[in-house]
């Protein structure tokens, strides 16, 4: 499956510029990682992949295809998990499965809905009323219904979120597994999702792509702006963007990303968080 | 995704929900009001009381309950935000269709539950007379199709606004216009039909089907606007109209809702129940129109073909005329708004003719020019579905297999402005009719079978005066009854045998006419006849009379009022009233009611009621139920807003008026003049004198030139004055 975004732009009616000129190629198999602070566009892009919202610029093809011509096509081979959705709470877990998989044309429903349950953990749950299920609980239900029937292209905004660790570290490697034949696009604020499982990354700010690649070029780009320093040590020096700042017994150590690192900083081998805070200070700055 | 799929389990989907099955119970439940505190439709007959009533509160109930699980379910969807999941995969059109269908068949899955669980209850209040038939198409029509209605509208609510709130009150609004305003228009009360009377003992095929065009014409509407709201449902974060534009590029969509609002014009302008009479009924330009100069009439024939399936009927009359002017002349006849003339000929040759657009007392005036010939004889063939005036009161007019009333212009068309010759017109009439049912000529006329078809079709014949004729038929059992030296044929429903001879009806009758012939003789049309025919009419909310014939409304044998103790378990009163009138009304004696006036027919046969029943119940039970009654109108009358402020009654719209002035000129008929005929009674003495004054005017000798009954006439038999019969 191949997706090209094309000169995509989108203007809300109240006058928002929410994507500007974005140009952006997408092909299976693949994770990729969708970054960007608040407000940077993300949702949009999603919403507009998913049809929810048509361009007011550009246009988006798939293998080729206008989507918006071909949206009926392309929506029963997509899987898509909002970041704030609901479900059917008079329902049991397995029953709105196969709603959804109904929806989705399933042929062997029985079978695509248990895989989807074991997948996500919900065995135990398979038959309790939606309205019973915690936070979390619900949230697996969401990712269960977005894997249902092995859409070739999957959509996933913030699908960790609500998740204990333990949880967040078995869907990193589901997505992982699920990517390796498909395409997926998580949106996601936990650098640490990204950094572990995507091979493909795009920054988005204030509606443009800042980057384009993978995670190792991200980093290899912060190469020599990252660096350690003690507080005390520090000058009034423009342009530091401090990005963790910790007690210890020594005083307070802090961790900073700049374009011209200073004397007193030292340098060091550059994490994808420092990579991604690197890339966005650098376009404030500018 | 197909929708028939998603149908299914949209449907599984509500079935599952707590709430559905609260509304569905509320509303199967819902039919109990009618038993009680909601009851639109006005008549005393079983299956008024125990099937419409219900029925209709189930459907009032059932479609406000049904709109707002409409609106809550849309709404939960979206505020859940699982829309976003499903719209995901497929179009919210196709979701908001499916959802639609499930809510149908909800709706549908309720009715017939409410049929299943009322039937016991409907079978056992309304006794013997319970028909299967009456109680599923009452449950189907006046409650059932009240549901899908307001599910529509409660989408369309929902899918144009996108607010609950917003919609519930929109809901409200529309169906408070039904509940309210619209209430008395038969065609606009789309959640409470314009139902007064269910009959027990005939059919009610003719308010079955217009209560049907009704809902079929708002399913169409509200269909057509469901159409055009499912168009606003919002896509790609656009609003209404965005949305609207956006789905209505696929041009068959907006092609069919058009059609459907179309196919509800045409069906609300093309009805074919109601006439478009003068609502003004002080109006009687066609019983003023002047005769012909040279004119007149000889002989009418009429064959007649009901075609009791359809409703229509088919027919064709000849007039015979004699035509002493030397000229050609143009003839008025009065035929039923419903029916079409498809030819006219003179002395065999096509002869021109026009149906006028304004109609007056359920007639459209025919016109037709004869040729300057001295005999001529004139055929109509006309067909059609006839059409009655009054749109609160539709039913009454019945044509099915069960039972016909075809009156004057509906039966044949009438002569307005031609003179019979010397010695009277007759009129032979030929009619068929299934074999079930029995012709009654409402006069002294009797009906016999002349030939029988082979399908069992009977063909009925007979002749009365006059130019025209008034029949019914149905399945009627006939008992003739011995009183006052004449013989009484009692006609009354097959159906209702049982229930009359329970109540010992025959004997009841008897009572009255003796009553009736000891203290005032015999009226002269028995005297010729030496019979009177009593006929149990399908329900119309009152009788009349004519020479030789009354007839008795249904509602007053119901077993509920035959068995009503208050009443000394005697017939009902209107029966008493009805017959009464062949003593005090019909045309010889009074003449047109004028509504200017007191003084009419009424007056003296309410009195004469008010006699009769106090001889047969006693007096308290007469001076409540009459006295005290005819009092409380008086001072209503006077208290009246309009009355006392009669400008104001010409400010109002013309419907309005009419209403409230035809309701006050029947007040003081049937209340003042009563009141002003008791006091006279005292004046003169007592009940004895007043009998004597009464005996002799209804043996008096009449004035030729006009041989009505006066209130002066009155007033002098009892030597008072007008000023001494005031009312304090």
């Amino acid at each position: 499956m191949e997706l090209k975004i094309q000169g995509v732009g989108m203007t809300y009616p109240n006058g928002k510029q929410a994507l500007k000129d974005l140009n952006l190629e997408l092909k299976s198999p693949s994770l990729i990682g969708l970054l960007g602070p608040n407000g940077a566009g993300k949702s949009t892009l999603m919403k507009l992949l998913v049809a929810a919202l048509l361009p007011t610029a550009g246009t988006i093809l798939v293998d080729g295809q206008p989507l918006v011509k071909h949206e009926r096509a392309f929506k029963e081979r997509l899987g898509y998990l909002p970041q704030e959705f609901g479900l059917f709470d008079e329902l049991s877990v397995t029953q709105f499965l196969d709603y959804m998989a109904a929806l989705k044309g399933l042929r062997q429903p029985k079978a695509a809905i248990r895989e989807v349950i074991e997948s996500v953990r919900l065995e135990e749950k398979a038959k309790a009323k939606i309205r019973t299920l915690s936070g979390g609980q619900r949230q697996r239900v969401g990712i269960a219904q977005a894997l249902l029937g092995n859409p070739p292209f999957l959509i996933l905004d913030e699908p960790t979120v609500g998740l204990d660790p333990e949880e967040r570290i078995h869907f990193r490697n589901l997505f992982s597994r699920t990517a390796q034949d498909r395409l997926v696009l998580l949106s996601t604020h936990i650098i640490e999702d990204v950094q572990s499982v995507c091979d493909q990354l795009v920054v988005i700010h204030q509606g443009r792509s800042l980057f384009t690649g993978t995670p190792e070029q991200l980093i290899h780009l912060a190469q020599g702006h990252v660096g350690v320093f003690w507080e005390r040590d520090a000058g009034q020096e423009q342009g530091l963007h401090i990005t963790a700042r910790v007690n210890t017994g020594q005083g307070i150590r802090c961790r900073a990303v700049a374009a011209q690192l200073p004397a007193f900083v030292k340098v060091e081998e550059p994490t994808l968080e420092d990579a991604y805070l690197y890339l966005l200070s650098r376009e404030v700055s500018a | 995704m197909n929708v028939i799929r998603l149908f299914s389990l949209e449907l599984v989907r509500l079935v599952r929900s707590r709430t559905t099955w609260l509304v569905v119970l509320l509303t199967a439940l819902s039919p109990a009001a009618g038993l009680g505190f909601y009851q639109p439709a006005v008549s005393t007959t079983m299956n008024t009381l125990y099937l419409a009533n219900p029925a209709m509160a189930g459907g009032a109930a059932g479609g406000i309950l049904f709109s707002l699980l409409t609106i809550f379910e849309l709404d939960r969807l979206r505020r859940s935000r699982a829309d976003l999941l499903t719209d995901a995969v497929v179009s919210p059109l196709t979701t908001a269709l499916a959802r639609l269908l499930a809510l149908l068949a909800v709706a549908g899955l309720t009715v017939a539950l409410t049929l299943l669980g009322w039937f016991p209850v409907s079978m056992v209040r309304i006794g013997s007379v319970f028909d299967g038939g009456d109680y599923a198409l009452a449950y189907l029509l006046l409650m059932g199709l009240a549901l899908p209605l307001s599910v529509l509208a409660g989408g369309c609510a929902y899918q144009v606004t996108c607010r609950r709130e917003l919609s519930i009150v929109l809901f409200a609004a529309f169906a408070a216009l039904s509940l309210t305003v619209w209430a008395g228009n038969w065609q606009l009360c789309w959640l409470n039909p314009c139902v007064w009377a269910l009959s027990d003992d005939f059919s009610n095929f003719r308010i079955f089907r217009s209560v049907a065009w009704m809902r079929l014409t708002w399913l169409a509407a509200l269909a057509g606007m469901w159409g055009f709201s499912w168009l606003c449902i919002r896509r790609y974060g656009k609003g209404a109209l965005g949305s609207l534009a956006r789905s209505a590029r696929r041009i068959y969509r907006p092609i069919i809702a058009l059609a459907l609002l179309a196919c509800a014009g045409t069906a609300y302008a093309a009805q074919p129940f109601l006439d478009h009479s003068n609502p003004d009924l002080t109006v009687m330009s066609f019983y003023e129109l002047p005769d012909v100069e040279g004119v007149a009439a000889l002989r009418c024939s009429a064959k007649v073909f009901p075609d009791t399936d359809a409703g229509t009927v088919t027919g064709r009359a000849c007039y015979q005329f004699e035509n002493t002017s030397g000229q050609a002349r143009t003839l008025s006849f009065g035929i039923n708004p419903g029916y079409t003339v498809s030819r006219v000929q003179a002395n065999g040759v096509d002869a021109p003719f026009t149906v006028s657009a304004y109609q007056e007392y359920n007639e459209a005036r025919l016109e037709v020019t004869i040729p300057a010939q001295t005999r001529v004889e004139v055929s109509v063939a006309y067909s059609g579905f006839p059409q009655e005036s009054l749109p609160t009161m539709q039913g009454i007019n019945e044509l099915s297999a069960d039972y016909l009333c075809l009156e004057n212009s509906a039966l044949l068309p009438r002569p307005m402005n031609v003179r019979s010759r010397e010695g009277g017109c007759r009129t032979v009439v030929e009619i068929t009719l299934p074999a079930s049912m029995t012709a009654i000529p409402f006069s002294t006329s009797e009906a016999a079978v002349v030939a029988e078809r082979e399908d069992g079709a009977k063909i009925w014949r007979y002749e009365e005066k006059g130019m025209g004729s008034i029949l019914y038929a149905g399945d009627y059992v006939r008992q003739d009854i011995e009183a006052g030296g004449i013989t009484i044929q009692f006609y009354y429903a097959r159906k209702h045998q049982a229930i009359m001879e329970q109540a010992g009806a025959a004997d009841a009758v008897k009572a009255v006419v003796d009553y009736c012939v000891r203290h005032y003789g015999l009226p002269a049309a028995f005297g010729t006849s030496g019979r009177l025919k009593l006929i149990q009419s399908r329900v119309r909310s009152s009788g009349y009379a004519v020479d030789g014939a009354s007839l008795l409304d249904e509602e007053d044998f119901t077993a509920a009022n035959l068995a009503d103790v208050e009443k000394g378990g005697g017939a009902g009163e209107v029966m008493i009233h009805e017959l009464v009138h062949q003593w005090w009304g019909l045309g010889r004696m009074f003449d047109l009611d004028d509504p200017t006036s007191p003084w009419s027919a009424e007056g003296l046969t309410v009195y004469t009621t008010y006699r009769i029943v106090k001889e047969l119940y006693g007096e308290a039970y007469a001076r409540e139920h009459y006295i005290g009654q005819w009092k409380q109108a008086v001072d209503d009358y006077y208290l009246n807003f309009y009355v006392r402020h009669p400008a104001y009654l010409e400010l109002l719209p013309e419907g309005e008026r009419l209403g409230i002035s035809n309701n006050l000129s029947g007040m003081r008929w049937y209340s003042e003049m009563p009141l002003k005929i008791l006091k006279a009674e005292e004046l003169v003495g007592g009940e004895a004198a007043m009998d004597r004054i009464l005996y002799e005017l209804f043996q008096r000798e009449p004035d030729p030139m006009y041989p009505y009954l006066t209130y002066e006439d009155f007033l002098t038999a009892c030597g008072l004055t007008e000023e001494e019969l005031e009312l304090g």
